[in-house]
C-alpha cells in the first residue's frame, strides 16, 4: 500500500517537533549543523593544569596575621647576595634618568 | 600574541614560552568561539542575503590568527613537546615511558607476551 507523501512528512513534522530538531523538507542548507555543535573551547582551555596554591600564597595570606615563615631558597638568595657585595660584585644601581644612564655608557 | 596574553601566568607544572603561547591561543579560542561560530552559521546558511553572507565570510577572515581553532596544537604537559603526545595522558611518548615505568600512570603497564 502506498502511503501518500503529505502523510509522511506530517509524521516527520511531529518527529521534529518532539525531539526539537529543524523540520526543512526541501533539504535547503540552513547551517544547522553549525548551531548543533557543542562548544569546544572550555574542554580546548583545559589542557594544561593550572596553578596551584604556592608558598609564596601561603606566606602572603598570613602575613596579615603577622606570621612570617621560614622560605630556605629565598634565605639562601639574600645570603648569596650579602656575600656577593661584600666582594664587590653585587648589582650595579639602577639608573633612574636618562642622562645618568648615558654617563655610565661613556665611562666604557 | 602580547596584547592576549595574560598579565599573570596561571599555569602550573612545567611551562616554557611555546607552552604559555599554545595556552593564551586556547583561552583566546575559548573567549571567540560563540561570535565564530555564529558567523560560520550566516556562511552556512544559504537562505540568507548573499551581501549578508559575504559580509561575514569577510568579517572571519578578518579575526585574529589566535581566535582560530587550527593555531592550536596539543603540547605535552610534562615537557612542552609538540610531537608524539599521547592524547589520553597529555604526555609526550618519552615522558610517557619514564612516567610509565615509575608506575606513575595508573593502569599502565609494559607489554609481555
Amino acid at each position: 500500500m502506498q502511503i501518500p507523501r503529505h502523510r509522511i512528512l506530517d509524521l516527520v513534522k511531529a518527529q521534529c517537533r518532539i525531539f526539537s530538531q529543524n523540520f526543512n523538507p526541501e533539504r535547503l542548507r540552513l547551517g544547522n549543523k553549525i548551531l548543533r555543535q557543542r562548544l569546544r573551547g572550555p574542554a580546548l582551555a583545559a589542557w594544561y593544569p593550572r596553578k596551584t596554591v604556592s608558598f609564596r600564597d601561603l606566606q602572603d595570606t598570613y602575613r596579615p596575621l603577622g606570621l612570617t615563615m621560614f622560605d630556605e631558597a629565598e634565605d639562601d638568595r639574600e645570603e648569596a647576595i650579602q656575600i656577593a657585595k661584600s666582594r664587590g660584585k653585587g648589582r650595579p644601581k639602577k639608573k633612574r634618568t636618562a642622562a645618568e644612564s648615558r654617563t655610565a655608557k661613556k665611562k666604557k | 600574541m602580547s596584547q592576549f596574553r595574560a598579565k599573570r601566568l596561571d599555569l602550573g607544572g612545567f611551562i616554557n614560552a611555546r607552552v604559555v603561547r599554545d595556552h593564551t591561543k586556547r583561552k583566546v579560542y575559548e573567549q571567540y568561539e560563540p561570535e565564530r561560530q555564529a558567523l560560520r552559521y550566516i556562511i552556512r546558511n544559504t537562505t540568507l542575503p548573499q551581501r549578508a553572507r559575504a559580509q561575514a565570510q569577510l568579517q572571519l577572515s578578518q579575526m585574529h590568527a589566535y581566535t582560530r581553532p587550527t593555531q592550536i596544537k596539543n603540547r605535552c604537559v610534562a615537557g612542552g613537546i609538540a610531537r608524539s603526545v599521547i592524547r589520553d595522558f597529555r604526555i609526550a611518548r618519552y615522558q610517557f615511558r619514564q612516567q610509565a615505568l615509575a608506575g606513575e600512570l595508573p593502569g599502565v603497564k609494559k607489554a609481555s607476551w
